[in-house]
C-alpha cells in the first residue's frame, strides 16, 4: 500500500470516528462533573463558568438554561432503582421523600427534555400541591393508565425520563454527597 | 498486517484529535445555545416572557412546567444594568445572571429581597472601579453590585406557581422583571 493512501485512509476513518464519538458523548450528555445517586444524576456545575468541556458542549447543543446553584438543583433519572431503563409500558411508584428543600417539583420529560403530551395535560407535580400520606410522605404513580392519587401520565410509547428539581435547597454544591435513601425511590410495579 | 495496524493507529490518533477539537469548538461556535435562541425574541433590555413549558414549547429544553419565566438580554456597553423584580415572599422567585457564553455569574432568590423587591446592578469590572471612585465614604453603598465577566448576557427570572391555577400569577410576576441601562453618575 502506498503511504499516501494509508495516511489518507487513517485521516478519513479518524474524522468519521472522532465526530461519531462526539455526537455520542453529547447525546448521553453527562460531563465529568455529574454525580450519580442511585438512578438520579445531577450536574452541580451545569451553569458554572468553570464547567467541564463536555458539560459546556452539551449545554450549547441542547440550549438548556440550567439552574444556578443558588437557585436549586435538577436531578434526572432515566432508569428505575433496579437500574433498568424507564419503560413506557411499565408502571412506577415514585416516593416517598426528597432531600431538604423549600419546594420541589417532579416532572416527566422526553429524551430531549420536553414534557410529553397527554390527555390530562399533567406534566408534573409540585411539593405544594401533592397529596401526602399521614406521615408526610408522598407517592406519585407514573404510568400510562389512570391511577388513583398523584398520577403522572406517560403520554407516549417513546423513552422518557423523570426530572426532580429542588428549589432553594440548602444542599447546593454538596449535592453529590446526598445519600441514596434521601432521594425519591423509583420502583417498577408492573408491565404490560 | 503491519500496514493495517499503522492505519488503525493513525485513525485512532486522528479520531482523538477530532473529538477533542470538536468538544472544545462547539461552545465557541454557539449557534444553538440559549443566548442564540433567546436573541431573536426581542431587543436588548426588553423583558420577554417565555411560553408556558409544555409539549409544544420547543425552544428551550428542561424547563419546569411549574415555573413561569421571563428574561432580558443586556449589553453593558451602554452602561451598568439595573435589574428589578418583584418578590413579595409568597412563593419561590429567583434571578440568575448569565453571560452570553452561558456561564452563570450570579443568582439570587426571593429570600434576598428587601421590601418585596429583588434589585441588582450589573456592572463590568471597569464600571465597578468607576462607581467605586465616586462612592461617598460616609454613606454605605445601597446597591447590590454584580460584576459580569462579559459585556453581553441575559438575566433570567423564574417564578414558581404553587398550583396549576396559580400559574398566571407567577407569569405576571415574571413579566414584571425590569432591566435598564443607567449612566455612571458624573
Amino acid at each position: 500500500m502506498d503511504t499516501l493512501i494509508k495516511a489518507l485512509l487513517a485521516c478519513v476513518i479518524g474524522l468519521v470516528v472522532g465526530l461519531w464519538a462526539t455526537v455520542l458523548s453529547l447525546r448521553n450528555a453527562r460531563g465529568f462533573d455529574a454525580a450519580t445517586i442511585g438512578p438520579w444524576t445531577v450536574s452541580e456545575k451545569a451553569g458554572a463558568v468553570d464547567a467541564d468541556p463536555y458539560t459546556r458542549a452539551a449545554m450549547e447543543r441542547s440550549g438548556e438554561i440550567p439552574l444556578a446553584l443558588g437557585e436549586g438543583l435538577q436531578f434526572i433519572a432515566r432508569a428505575d432503582d433496579s437500574g433498568a431503563a424507564l419503560n413506557p409500558r411499565c408502571a412506577y411508584l415514585v416516593g416517598r421523600a426528597t432531600p431538604p428543600t423549600r419546594y420541589w417539583t417532579l416532572s416527566l420529560v422526553d429524551p430531549q427534555g420536553f414534557p410529553v403530551e397527554n390527555p390530562t395535560r399533567r406534566y408534573g407535580f409540585r411539593s405544594s400541591e401533592i397529596l401526602r400520606g399521614a406521615d408526610g410522605g408522598f407517592v406519585i404513580a407514573v404510568s400510562a393508565n389512570a391511577h388513583a392519587g398523584n398520577w403522572l401520565p406517560i403520554g407516549s410509547n417513546g423513552r422518557f425520563a423523570l426530572a426532580l428539581r429542588l428549589y432553594d435547597s440548602p444542599l447546593g454544591a454538596t449535592a453529590g454527597a446526598i445519600e441514596k435513601d434521601a432521594m425519591p425511590r423509583i420502583v417498577r410495579e408492573s408491565c404490560s | 498486517m503491519v500496514d493495517v495496524l499503522m492505519v488503525v493507529l493513525g485513525a485512532a490518533m486522528v479520531a482523538a484529535l477530532v473529538h477533542i477539537a470538536a468538544i472544545l469548538i462547539i461552545p465557541l461556535a454557539a449557534t444553538r445555545d440559549a443566548f442564540a435562541r433567546l436573541s431573536p425574541l426581542g431587543p436588548v433590555n426588553a423583558t420577554i416572557a417565555l411560553e408556558q413549558p409544555g409539549p409544544q414549547a420547543r425552544l428551550l429544553p428542561y424547563r419546569d412546567p411549574a415555573v413561569a419565566s421571563a428574561f432580558c438580554r443586556f449589553d453593558l456597553a451602554g452602561g451598568p444594568l439595573r435589574v428589578k423584580a418583584p418578590a413579595d415572599g409568597s412563593g419561590f422567585v429567583s434571578l440568575s445572571f448569565h453571560t452570553r457564553r452561558g456561564g452563570i455569574f450570579y443568582a439570587i432568590t426571593d429570600k434576598a429581597a428587601t421590601h418585596g423587591v429583588l434589585e441588582a446592578l450589573v456592572v463590568t469590572e471597569k464600571q465597578l472601579r468607576a462607581l467605586e471612585a465616586k462612592d461617598d465614604e460616609d454613606t454605605p453603598v445601597q446597591d447590590l453590585r454584580v460584576v459580569s465577566t462579559a459585556e453581553e448576557g441575559f438575566v433570567m427570572m423564574r417564578a414558581l406557581s404553587e398550583e396549576p391555577s396559580l400559574y398566571p400569577r407567577a407569569e405576571a410576576q415574571a413579566r414584571a422583571l425590569a432591566c435598564a441601562n443607567e449612566a455612571i453618575p458624573p
